[in-house]
């Protein structure tokens, strides 16, 4: 495939040159890309994170909870992608999710301790997920749950949002876009239109 | 197009801008990572809330750009989502690039199938503006030989990727197109616009101008002809009218000070967008225009048209299932679609008139929105979402609105923009026949899947929102008869000689097609019909 990565200064400089773009009078202005302002960048991991709008122990239990959704396991997962830092600064700037995750932890601290006369991170691996299993599974599904099912989904949705967003996500599906290609990519197996007959996956 | 074509004809124009002008650098962030964005480019969620419009044009790749504010109201039952893009270029910074030219089957609808009335001209007699402005712009594709599709100048086409090919042996069992869009995403080098580079988030915005926008290819060389002057955050309010009733300039806001402005000049050119134009014609009320300005047919507003889109089908294709990931996203819309082929052989082969189209895209995208389909939590899961990655397809039907009387535009008797200008009131329903073409698009694409070997989990029971395409037109229709069309087939009021239409609002139907291209050359030919005029006489005559 002709497609090849290369730093982004590169290309825009590579570009700008080969197409003369100096004086662009269709915009405001223009001034060469070479420096993109980097003002918005987002310190990943900062030694320690101070919770914008969670308590310290709402916190620890939103960072366990994310941890088993996406777990470091071979690869890295939530937590290592910093993905509790972006559910809290969602949060902070969103009433309505403060209140469903704040009641959300709640009814998971007590329905722990219904279950085992514990609190949620007091329990063994084994009971939270069985804890957690029944809010996951339509087939696991319980009467009576329906706060829990709903609260599961939402920090699971914002848990998948702050992972597959995270450059520690994007790597791990090995996201290919936002790059320079030389040309438009083709399908590589123009032999087998159907790829019925595709080499077996890895792993 | 109309301000290029007019000043590089040596004519002076004065160019009113709504909103502010856009710098590529600040602007257009299209090669930031999500994770180089503070909300990961889902946006501020405090901002998304404050604001009015049911569609939030602003993520955090373009900011400041959409306007927030309402300038609608929806009749009872009616519901309209209305994205405005003032900033200078518009809609066309963002567009999904499809240029497909419209064909004589949509040009003689009416007398293929009775419905409604046919456009005033021939598929010939536009061929060349079709010619002139893919030259203009751009245009990748294939010839095509399909009956609703004339061909038209090609750039070498968007390759296939592995899904496409997937799907095309799908559509080849069960008899349906499966082929290159019309895409003006530059391929090679154009007319020195640079090649694309195929980073994929086109609709954030070209930092390079690889893609047709009116700021990279149309205003500089309306700029360099010297003879225009452009004045941004002016918010065009109504136009003036002088005894005879005909157009002497444009009253304006301007946006910062809120002061009222005149400008004054020999012709008036409206390309507001279709429902912008609207406002300001209908907002334009004089002695001589008590309801609005050219509207003695009693049809400006009336005849609103839209696509309706919707998901009929999404899933994936097991034979991709763990693959390695592909660049699929190098275009942030479609290189494949589905051109119309129903209606083709007989206009009555079906249970509606006309036709749709879909478009098909899929695989490798920045984010896994098929997170949905796949339970649970744990390792299990991160395996099955990267197994997952490059196998999912998703198709948008794009089915036009047949023109009816209860689809219309007036102004809001009551309610008022923040800038003091009276709203619109949008009527408007989906009709049985873009209904049942919707549920004709569901059992296609499901079909389709089957026969590709693909498994289809969800389709949307209910389209999107009208207006969520952003393809209205129909407002201020052309046509030969002075009593019954706005325009005559010149984009050119009836009514008032010197006052033209260069935007969607004179299409007189809609298409399976979307409308920028034809825009662009209905906008060309009006301009020349213009100057044509301006240099015979000292008066616009019909």
């Amino acid at each position: 495939m002709a497609g090849q990565s290369v730093a982004r200064r590169e290309i825009l400089r590579s570009l700008a040159i080969a197409a003369g773009v100096a004086a662009f009078p269709g915009f405001s202005k223009w001034s060469f890309a070479c420096g993109h302002p980097q003002q918005s960048l987002q310190p990943i991991r900062p030694s320690a994170y101070q919770p914008i709008f969670f308590s310290a122990p709402e916190y620890t239990l939103l960072e366990r909870l994310i941890d088993i959704i996406i777990p470091s396991d071979e690869t890295p997962g939530a937590r290592d992608a910093g993905v509790a830092e972006f559910i809290d600064l969602m949060a902070s700037r969103d009433v309505e999710l403060q209140h469903d995750l704040r009641a959300g932890l709640n009814w998971l601290n007590k329905h722990s301790e219904t279950l085992y006369r514990a609190r949620f991170l007091q329990v063994s691996f084994e009971q939270q997920s069985a804890l957690l299993e029944p809010l996951a599974y339509k087939k696991k599904f319980r009467k009576g749950e329906e706060q829990g099912r709903k609260f599961f989904s939402t920090v699971r949705e914002y848990t998948i949002m702050g992972f597959y967003t995270s450059e520690i996500g994007l790597k791990e599906l090995d996201f290919p876009g936002f790059r320079f290609y030389a040309e438009s990519p083709a399908c590589p197996h123009k032999d087998d239109p159907g790829h019925l007959h595709l080499p077996p996956p890895k792993g | 197009m109309a301000i290029k074509t007019l000043c590089e004809a040596g004519m002076e124009v004065c160019a009113l801008n709504s909103g502010r002008a856009l710098d590529p650098e600040k602007d257009f962030r299209n090669h930031r990572m999500p994770w180089d964005l503070k909300y990961r480019s889902f946006g501020d969620p405090q901002l998304a809330k404050q604001s009015e419009a049911g569609f939030v044009g602003d993520t955090e790749y373009v900011e400041d750009v959409w306007e927030r504010e309402f300038t609608y109201t929806t009749a009872p039952g009616a519901k309209w989502s209305w994205a405005r893009c003032s900033a200078v270029g518009g809609r066309t910074n963002f567009w999904g690039r499809s240029a497909e030219r419209f064909g004589e089957i949509d040009f003689r609808a009416a007398t293929l199938d009775h419905h409604d009335v046919d456009w005033p001209l021939h598929y010939e007699e536009i061929a060349p503006y079709y010619t002139r402005v893919e030259k203009m712009i751009g245009v990748a594709s294939t010839v095509q030989n399909r009956p609703s599709n004339p061909d038209g100048d090609y750039l070498p086409p968007m390759n296939f990727r592995c899904f496409d090919m997937i799907l095309q042996t799908g559509a080849k069992k069960i008899g349906v197109p499966y082929l290159p869009d019309r895409i003006a995403q530059l391929t090679v080098e154009h007319d020195g616009h640079p090649a694309c580079h195929f980073c994929g988030n086109c609709t954030s915005g070209c930092e390079v101008g690889s893609f047709f926008s009116t700021p990279w290819f149309l205003l500089p060389k309306a700029d360099a002809s010297g003879n225009l002057e452009l004045r941004t955050n002016a918010l065009a309010k109504s136009i003036l009218v002088d005894e005879e009733g005909k157009a002497s300039g444009v009253s304006y806001l301007d946006r910062a000070t809120k002061q009222e402005r005149e400008v004054y000049g020999r012709a008036v050119i409206l390309a507001a967008s279709c429902l912008g134009t609207t406002r300001i014609m209908l907002n334009s009320k004089s002695r001589q225009w008590p309801t609005g300005i050219a509207n003695s047919s009693g049809q400006l507003g009336h005849n609103l048209c839209d696509h309706l889109y919707g998901t009929p089908a999404a899933g994936y294709l097991p034979q991709l299932l763990g693959q390695p990931s592909f660049p699929d996203n190098v275009s942030d819309s479609s290189i494949a679609w589905m051109p119309r082929w129903q209606n083709l052989n007989h206009p009555r082969e079906q249970n509606f008139a006309r036709g749709y189209s879909v478009y098909v895209d899929g695989g490798c995208w920045e984010f896994p929105a098929y997170y949905d389909q796949i339970e649970g939590f744990g390792s299990s899961f991160k395996r099955e979402m990267k197994r997952r990655y490059p196998t999912p397809v998703t198709f948008t039907s794009q089915i036009p609105s047949l023109p009816s009387a209860g689809n219309f535009v007036e102004i809001d008797p009551v309610a008022k923009d923040s800038y003091g200008i009276p709203k619109l009131r949008i009527h408007f329903q989906w009709g049985e026949n873009e209904i049942r073409m919707w549920e004709h698009s569901k059992k296609a694409c499901a079909d389709l899947m089957q026969a590709a070997g693909g498994v289809v989990e969800d389709s949307s029971e209910e389209p999107e929102t009208p207006g969520y395409s952003q393809h209205e037109i129909g407002t201020c229709r052309m046509g030969d008869d002075p009593t019954k069309f706005v325009t005559n087939r010149f984009g050119q009021t009836h009514d008032v000689a010197n006052l033209f239409i260069c935007d969607g609002s004179v299409f007189v139907n809609g298409t399976d097609k979307a409308p920028t291209l034809s825009i662009l050359a209905f906008a060309l030919r009006t301009s020349e019909h213009l100057i044509e005029q301006f240099r015979r006489s000292d008066s616009f005559q019909h």
